[in-house]
C-alpha cells in the first residue's frame, strides 16, 4: 500500500507539525497540502502513467501502419496527418478509466490517509477546525482533478509534435483552426474534464471519511465510476442518466464543434456542482459526528 | 469549543445539510422542468386561425437546436453496440440510425438558399451545409465530404427542402408540413391549451385523424404565437398513450445565423465524392421513406390513396435497393416475412418489399401495403 511507505511519513508528519502551529490561515493549510500532494512520489507516479497514454499511443502509431479512417477510437486516424490529435485520441482514452482511477487515489486517500497514518488528530488538535480540514483536502484533491487532464493534454501535444507533423486542425464540423486556436481547445477540453472529475472527487472525500482503510476508499471510488457509466449505457435506465455524474464525461466533443457548443459544459459543471453540494455535506455530517480515533 | 458542544449535545444537526442538498436539487429540478405559466397568455384562435397562421408564417432566418426522438419499436441496441455514425450521411443505415433514439442537431437557416444541419453525435458530427446551389455532406467520424450541385428546377424552395434534411433530422417545421399536408376534412383539428417550447409561448394545435386507415393516432404541433413557425411536433401511434416521435427546438433565435456558418471547404485530408444530380425531383410526400431515399425511385413513383392513407411505391422492381436494404444487419433482422414480400413494421410507418423487389411504404396498415402492391402489379 504506497501510503504507508516510510518515505511518506516525514512529510505527513510535516503537515502535523504545520497544523499544530497557532492561528494558521486556510490559505498556508492549503499551501502545505498541496505542498504534500505534488511532493508525494505516488502523485508523480500517477501523473507520470497518465503522461504515458499519449506517449504510448503516439508511438504505436508511429511504428504500425495507417490506421484506416474510421477505426478505433475517434481522432485516432488523424494523428499521422497531425500530431495535435494525440492530445485529443490521449483525452478521449483516458476518461473513461484512467482518470478516475488516478482521481480515486487522491480523493480517497485525502481523509483516510491521514487517519491511516495517525496524523488526522494531530491535524485536529489545533482549533483548525473539522471543516476546513475538510475543504482544504478537497481543494487539494481538486487541485489534483486539474492537473490530470493538464498533464495528459500537453504530453500529447508535446510528443505528437515530436513525432508528427503539427498543421491546421479539423474540428467536428468540418472546419479548419490554427494551431494555436487548437492548443487553446486543448486547455479547454482539460478545462471541461477538470470540471468532470470534482464530483468523483465529492463522492471519493465522503468515501475517505467513513473509514480508515485509504486502499478501500480508492477502490470504491473506481467502482463507483465504472458502475455509473455502465449504468449510462443501459437504454432501459434512460430516466436516470441524466442524473449519473460520469453522464457528460464523453461530452467534450463539443468543444471541438465550430461555432462551439457550451451546452454540455453548462449543464456538466451544473451537475457536478449538485454532487459537490449532495456528497460534500454528507462528508461534512460524517466527518464532524465522528469520534476521532487515529 | 463551542462546535464541539454542539457536536456532542445534537450531533444529528450536523445531518441536516446532507439531509437539505438533496431536497434543494429536486425541488430546483422540479422547478426547471414544470412548464413555464402562461404569464401572457396568447390571444384565442380558433384552429383555423391557427391553421392559417402555421400556413403563412415568414420566418426564413433562424439558428437554433432540435431534438428528436424517435421510439417506433425499431430493435434497439445498447448505446456502446451502435456505430457512432455511418459512413454517409445519405445511407439507408444513416437514416434508420437516425430514426431510432434521440438525436439533438442545430440548425441555421438564412434565406432559402443558406442552411446547415449539424447532427451533433458523441465526439463526431454529421452536415449538412447549402449554400447557394451547392450541398456539402460531411461526416467527422471518417471524414468523408461528398458535394453536390443543385439544378435549376430544384432551386425552388419547397423542392430543395427534401435535399436539406440532414438524412432524417429534420426541423420541426418540416415535420409539421408533413403532416399539416395530409389534413382533410375527415381530419379533426382543435387547439390545445398554449405550450411553451424553447421559451416561445405557441398554440398547440391538436390533429387527429378520424379514419381507420392510418396508424397516427394524434399529431400535436406547436405553432409560435408570434410567427406561426412550428416549434415542435410529437406524433402519437393510434391507440399508444406516449409519442413514438418527437421533433422539437430546444433553443431558438430567430436572429440571422453569421455567414460564416454557411461557407464549407472541405477539410484537407478528406475523402470527397461528387454526387451524381438527380435528374427529377424526388416524390413530393413519400421521399422521405428508405427508398426513395436511395434515388433509386426517380420517376418510377406511384401513389395511391389520399391524406392519411397515402401509400407511396415504386412501380419496377428494383433489386439493387430492395437489396441495399435487406442488406443492413438490423433491417434484416426487423423485417419480417408476410405473404407477398417482407414487411418492417413500425409504430408509425410501415415498409414493404415485394418478393420481386417493389417498395412500398405508407404510415398505414400492412394490409394497406399489400392491397396496393397486389393492385400495381
Amino acid at each position: 500500500m504506497p501510503s504507508s511507505v516510510p518515505a511518506d511519513i516525514p512529510e505527513a508528519a510535516g503537515t502535523a507539525r504545520q497544523a499544530a502551529a497557532p492561528r494558521r490561515s486556510g490559505v498556508s493549510l492549503l499551501g502545505s497540502e498541496l505542498k504534500v500532494l505534488f511532493g508525494r512520489r505516488r502523485t508523480w507516479a500517477l501523473l507520470l502513467a497518465l503522461a504515458a497514454i499519449p506517449v504510448l499511443t503516439a508511438i504505436a502509431v508511429r511504428v504500425s501502419s495507417a490506421v484506416p479512417p474510421g477505426r478505433g477510437p475517434a481522432f485516432l486516424d488523424r494523428i499521422t496527418q497531425n500530431g495535435l490529435f494525440v492530445a485529443f485520441t490521449a483525452m478521449l482514452v483516458s476518461v473513461p478509466l484512467f482518470m478516475p482511477l488516478a482521481v480515486g487515489v487522491v480523493a480517497g486517500d485525502t481523509i483516510a490517509g491521514e487517519a491511516n497514518l495517525g496524523t488526522l488528530r494531530y491535524l485536529l488538535v489545533a482549533p483548525a477546525g473539522r471543516v476546513r480540514l475538510l475543504l482544504v483536502k478537497y481543494a487539494g484533491a481538486l487541485a489534483f482533478c486539474i492537473v490530470a487532464p493538464l498533464t495528459v493534454g500537453l504530453a500529447g501535444a508535446a510528443i505528437g509534435a515530436a513525432l508528427f507533423p503539427i498543421g491546421p486542425v479539423t474540428l467536428l464540423s468540418g472546419g479548419v483552426v490554427q494551431p494555436q486556436e487548437a492548443a487553446l481547445r486543448i486547455l479547454l477540453i482539460a478545462a471541461y474534464l477538470a470540471v468532470s472529475l470534482a464530483g468523483l472527487s465529492a463522492i471519493g472525500l465522503f468515501l475517505s471519511t467513513m473509514t480508515v482503510v485509504p486502499v478501500g476508499t480508492m477502490a470504491a471510488t473506481v467502482v463507483v465510476s465504472v458502475v455509473s457509466q455502465v449504468l449510462d449505457q443501459l437504454p432501459q435506465l434512460e430516466w436516470l442518466h441524466p442524473w449519473l455524474f460520469s453522464h457528460y464525461w464523453l461530452g467534450f466533443g463539443d468543444m471541438l464543434r465550430q461555432p462551439m457548443v457550451w451546452d454540455s459544459f453548462g449543464s456538466n459543471a451544473l451537475l457536478q456542482a449538485g454532487y459537490v453540494s449532495v456528497f460534500g455535506a454528507l462528508a461534512y455530517g460524517r466527518f464532524v459526528t465522528k469520534d476521532i480515533l487515529s | 469549543m463551542h462546535g464541539d458542544g454542539a457536536r456532542r449535545r445534537r450531533p444529528w444537526l450536523r445531518w441536516l445539510p446532507a439531509a437539505a442538498a438533496p431536497v434543494v436539487i429536486a425541488a430546483a429540478s422540479l422547478a426547471g422542468s414544470l412548464p413555464a405559466g402562461a404569464s401572457n397568455p396568447l390571444p384565442a384562435k380558433t384552429p383555423a386561425q391557427v391553421l392559417e397562421l402555421a400556413a403563412g408564417h415568414q420566418v426564413r432566418a433562424f439558428s437554433g437546436t432540435v431534438e428528436q426522438s424517435a421510439d417506433l419499436g425499431l430493435p434497439e441496441l445498447p448505446a456502446a453496440g451502435k456505430p457512432a455514425g455511418p459512413a454517409s450521411p445519405g445511407s439507408v443505415a444513416s437514416v434508420i440510425e437516425l430514426l431510432s433514439g434521440k438525436h439533438s442537431a442545430r440548425v441555421f437557416m438564412d434565406g432559402q438558399d443558406n442552411a446547415r444541419i449539424q447532427v451533433m453525435d458523441q465526439l463526431a458530427e454529421r452536415d449538412v451545409v447549402r449554400h447557394g446551389s451547392d450541398v456539402w455532406f460531411y461526416s467527422s467520424k471518417d471524414n468523408t465530404a461528398e458535394h453536390a450541385t443543385l439544378p435549376a428546377h430544384v432551386q425552388d424552395p419547397a423542392q430543395s427542402k427534401e435535399r436539406q434534411g440532414g438524412g432524417g433530422v429534420h426541423t420541426p417545421a418540416d415535420v409539421a408540413q408533413q403532416f399539416l399536408s395530409r389534413i382533410d376534412p375527415t381530419t379533426a383539428v382543435s387547439v390545445g391549451p398554449d405550450v411553451s417550447v424553447a421559451g416561445r409561448a405557441a398554440y398547440n394545435l391538436l390533429i387527429e385523424p378520424r379514419t381507420d386507415g392510418t396508424l397516427v393516432g394524434r399529431v400535436a404541433i406547436a405553432v409560435d404565437g408570434e410567427n406561426g413557425m412550428p416549434l415542435s411536433v410529437q406524433v402519437t401511434a393510434r391507440g399508444a398513450g406516449k409519442p413514438a416521435f418527437v421533433s422539437q427546438f430546444t433553443s431558438l433565435s430567430l436572429e440571422a445565423p453569421d455567414a460564416s456558418v454557411f461557407a464549407f471547404t472541405p477539410p484537407p485530408g478528406s475523402t470527397v465524392k461528387e454526387l451524381p444530380v438527380p435528374d427529377r425531383p424526388h416524390g413530393p410526400s413519400g421521399a422521405h421513406t428508405p427508398g426513395a431515399m436511395h434515388g433509386d425511385a426517380k420517376g418510377n413513383v406511384s401513389v395511391t390513396g389520399t391524406g392519411w392513407e397515402t401509400v407511396v411505391g415504386t412501380l419496377h422492381g428494383s433489386a439493387s435497393a430492395a437489396g441495399s436494404l435487406l442488406q443492413d444487419p438490423l433491417l434484416s433482422q426487423a423485417a419480417v416475412a408476410v405473404p407477398g414480400g417482407r414487411l418492417l413494421s413500425t409504430a408509425l410507418l410501415n415498409v414493404l418489399i415485394t418478393d420481386d423487389g417493389r417498395i412500398f411504404a405508407g404510415m398505414v396498415p400492412a394490409e394497406r401495403l399489400q392491397s396496393a402492391a397486389a393492385a400495381a402489379r
